[in-house]
């Protein structure tokens, strides 16, 4: 065989494996294309090639009125360890976790070394004993996470191969307790409850979305950005409520009260500038809030909570919209007001005190047990005479007119406040089948008659401003990528005449000024009314404790602010003479000048240019 | 010379390719870098949140020695033209583009395939 025919030969050979092997792609193809598992290729054609992610935007941030950020978003990180990365370093591994960490040693290592159990665990995430949930994943802070990154960049630190960092964005209250009863809390998982988060959850969280992550290179793109969470001015004033907040924890100590709330609202746009309570909550650890809320059934339409988180939960977790109580005298404001509106008494009208009225066979007497002689609708209320009231709303104003104005006022209704928890405490009228005739005397002074505190302070708003009653509420700008959303202010009712209002403020200036024990802002002229309730129970009224309360509001000649303490269970006295106008005492003295508000002298200068 | 051609178009393919794949080998990168500066961010913005909280601030104040103010210890003067403190607006939420604005331009992403047909074509590429 010549060279040349070997060559050719070589040649044939080649073109001859060249053909197989095209044939055998075709054949391959056809198989692909037509044959029996042409099926199973075609939905497998449709797979994703790359990573299907799910990405959630940040959470909205919460500012208070001035800029004051109350909650943001900061990483945490979830330490994940990848077994089969690992060199034999288990014990370097766990060694520097629990030192870190202060987790015991043999928790950690007994984690690292358990891949025995199941040969496909390829990946787990070191968790910590917790005694109420058992196990818990360890979360750890930028600080730690710089440390571990140090060390598993450097060639001579220790061997930490296969620990890996998780980044979890995570809701964090930088103030701490600040508002914490306001803010409500978001968890792990981004969800919100109670307060602003709970009530604003879908607006904060955004919407997530599902996205296919190319992890080859040509097929990387930029991830799309999923519709983000609005931010959310609030109303609070973080100086004003970091104040009140100081002012009740003193105060609880001093009158070992078992709890207590105060809130300031603004009464021409109801904008709360604070809300405290105590005991405080700290949304950073809202675990045991969080296990009250899954505990707890949810609302039917009208709100009410068809089996309320138990009255100690409610207390705690939002007490200005849920933890109702009886008001006690402070209710005497709207009584007043209705009598004075429907045109049944006037301020100076005397009325014969003789220490006992009896309405609905029911005999009430005056919180001293005494008779005070002939006295005036102010000196009713100057003195708060529970006998004169009784007798103003059973035999002046009647059950007809009683019960419209208090409805007027918002009382059993829900103020609509955006909190997400609000409760709407209980009015019995004439309509309901419990109600009986004693109701007419007992309401009167705030007896058989349950509000929350912001039903209270909503409804003797509509006093300070005139005789409008506006809808409480704390946010106050919602910005969002569309652009800056301000609600505006909504008016709930016009329950008195300003005629009305403006008398009874007077009056009841003139009744606190008479009281110098509540020490009157020296230069501010105030209108308020002391309360002191008495504590349902099955058994009857508590023999021994009381809910002290105060509300009043200020300047009078144009009110800015309406104050309502309110201190549960005091020891030191029952009164709320004694221990809940002090309270507002010190509030008021501090809020004129932080709402920079001059005494009454120093605005009519300047109202007269002088 | 239908050697040549094809020598010519399969070195532009690779080319094409090669640049491709090391723009999405950016992409990846400066991912994995917004993601680590944006938790950067979000630390430092709640450190400085904690810093700044009032109850730390009023603890530095009454440390240098500053008391609150008594409503009597207030001067109050009329500065013509002032209208107070202007109202605190929030920033715009992060990441607020919108969807289809955040992906990748398709120039980046275009074949040679693609290539040749808006160039055969005449078609304008995207934008």
């Amino acid at each position: 065989m010549t060279p040349e025919q070997v060559v050719r030969r070589r040649i044939y050979h080649l073109l001859g494996l060249a053909g197989a092997v095209c044939l055998g792609l075709v054949i391959q193809l056809a198989r692909v294309q037509f044959g029996p598992y042409a099926p199973v290729f075609e939905a497998r054609s449709h797979y994703p090639l790359g990573q299907v992610v799910q990405i959630s935007p940040a959470r909205g941030l919460i500012y208070d009125r001035d800029g004051v950020l109350l909650a943001a978003n900061a990483p945490r990180y979830y330490l994940e360890v990848e077994l089969r990365q690992m060199d034999g370093n288990e014990q370097v591994l766990a060694s520097v976790v629990s030192q870190l960490l202060d987790v015991p040693l043999e928790d950690v290592y007994g984690q690292l070394t358990m891949r025995g159990k199941s040969e496909r665990m390829v990946r787990i995430r070191l968790t910590r004993p917790d005694e109420a949930a058992g196990r818990w994943p360890i979360l750890v802070d930028q600080t730690i996470a710089d440390v571990l990154n140090g060390f598993l960049a450097d060639p001579d630190a220790p061997d930490l191969s296969g620990l890996a960092l998780v980044p979890a964005p995570m809701r964090i209250y930088p103030s701490g307790t600040l508002a914490g009863h306001v803010l409500g809390f978001a968890s792990q998982e981004g969800r919100g409850y109670f307060g602003v988060e709970g009530y604003y959850d879908a607006w904060l969280a955004g919407r997530s979305i599902t996205y296919e992550r190319g992890v080859i290179p040509p097929e990387a793109s930029l991830e799309p950005n999923p519709p983000v969470g609005v931010n959310l001015v609030l109303t609070i004033d973080a100086d004003i409520q970091q104040m009140v907040e100081t002012g009740i924890r003193e105060w609880i100590d001093d009158t070992g009260a078992d709890s207590g709330q105060i809130i300031i609202m603004d009464p021409r746009n109801g904008e709360i500038l604070a809300m405290a309570a105590w005991p405080e909550l700290d949304p950073n650890h809202y675990s045991p809030w969080l296990e009250a809320e899954a505990a707890a059934p949810a609302q039917d339409n009208s709100g009410e909570a068809t089996a309320p988180v138990s009255e100690q939960d409610a207390r705690v977790i939002s007490p200005a919209i849920s933890a109702q109580y009886e008001p006690g005298s402070t209710f005497k404001v709207l009584v007043m007001a209705a009598a004075l509106d429907a045109g049944v008494v006037t301020p100076d009208e005397v009325f014969i005190d003789t220490g006992q009225i009896e309405v609905g066979g029911h005999v009430i007497r005056n919180w001293d047990g005494d008779a005070w002689g002939p006295q005036t609708m102010v000196g009713c209320l100057q003195h708060s005479l529970n006998v004169c009231l009784a007798y103003v709303s059973s035999q002046k104003l009647g059950a007809g007119l009683l019960y419209d104005y208090l409805e007027r006022f918002g009382i059993g209704r829900l103020t609509g406040i955006d909190l997400a928890g609000e409760i709407v405490g209980s009015l019995r009228t004439p309509r309901s089948p419990t109600w009986t005739e004693s109701d007419l005397g007992t309401n009167a002074f705030g007896q058989g008659v349950s509000v929350t505190p912001i039903q209270l302070i909503t409804a003797v708003g509509a006093v300070a401003n005139g005789g409008v009653m506006v809808q409480p509420h704390v946010v106050r700008q919602v910005v969002g990528p569309q652009g800056v959303y301000s609600p505006g202010t909504t008016v709930l009712g016009r329950p008195i005449s300003p005629e009305t209002a403006r008398t009874l403020t007077q009056m009841l200036a003139q009744s606190l000024a008479a009281e110098t024990r509540f020490g009157n802002i020296a230069g501010y002229s105030m209108a308020g009314k002391t309360g002191t309730a008495q504590i349902p129970s099955e058994m009857g009224y508590d023999p021994t404790w009381t809910v002290a309360s105060f509300v009043g509001w200020g300047p009078v000649s144009d009110p800015r602010f309406v104050v309502l303490v309110r201190l549960d269970r005091p020891e030191t006295s029952p009164w709320g003479s004694v221990v809940a106008a002090p309270l507002f005492h010190d509030v008021v003295e501090r809020l004129v000048v932080i709402l920079e508000i001059p005494p009454d002298a120093v605005r009519a200068q300047l109202a007269a240019g002088g | 010379m239908p050697l040549i051609l094809f020598l010519v178009i399969s070195a532009i393919y690779l080319a094409v390719n090669a640049k491709v794949a090391n723009a999405g080998r950016q992409v990846l990168s400066l991912e994995r870098e917004l993601a680590a500066l944006e938790r950067e961010n979000a630390e430092l913005v709640t450190r400085l949140a904690e810093e700044t909280s009032p109850d730390r601030m009023m603890a530095r104040a009454m440390a240098l020695g500053f008391a609150p103010a008594a409503p009597d210890q207030v001067e109050y003067l009329v500065v013509d033209g002032y209208g107070g403190a202007p109202e605190f607006v929030a920033p715009l939420p992060s990441a607020s583009a919108p969807e289809e604005g955040g992906l990748l331009s398709p120039a980046y992403t275009e074949t040679l395939g693609d290539w040749l047909t808006r160039l055969l074509g005449g078609v304008e590429a995207a934008p």
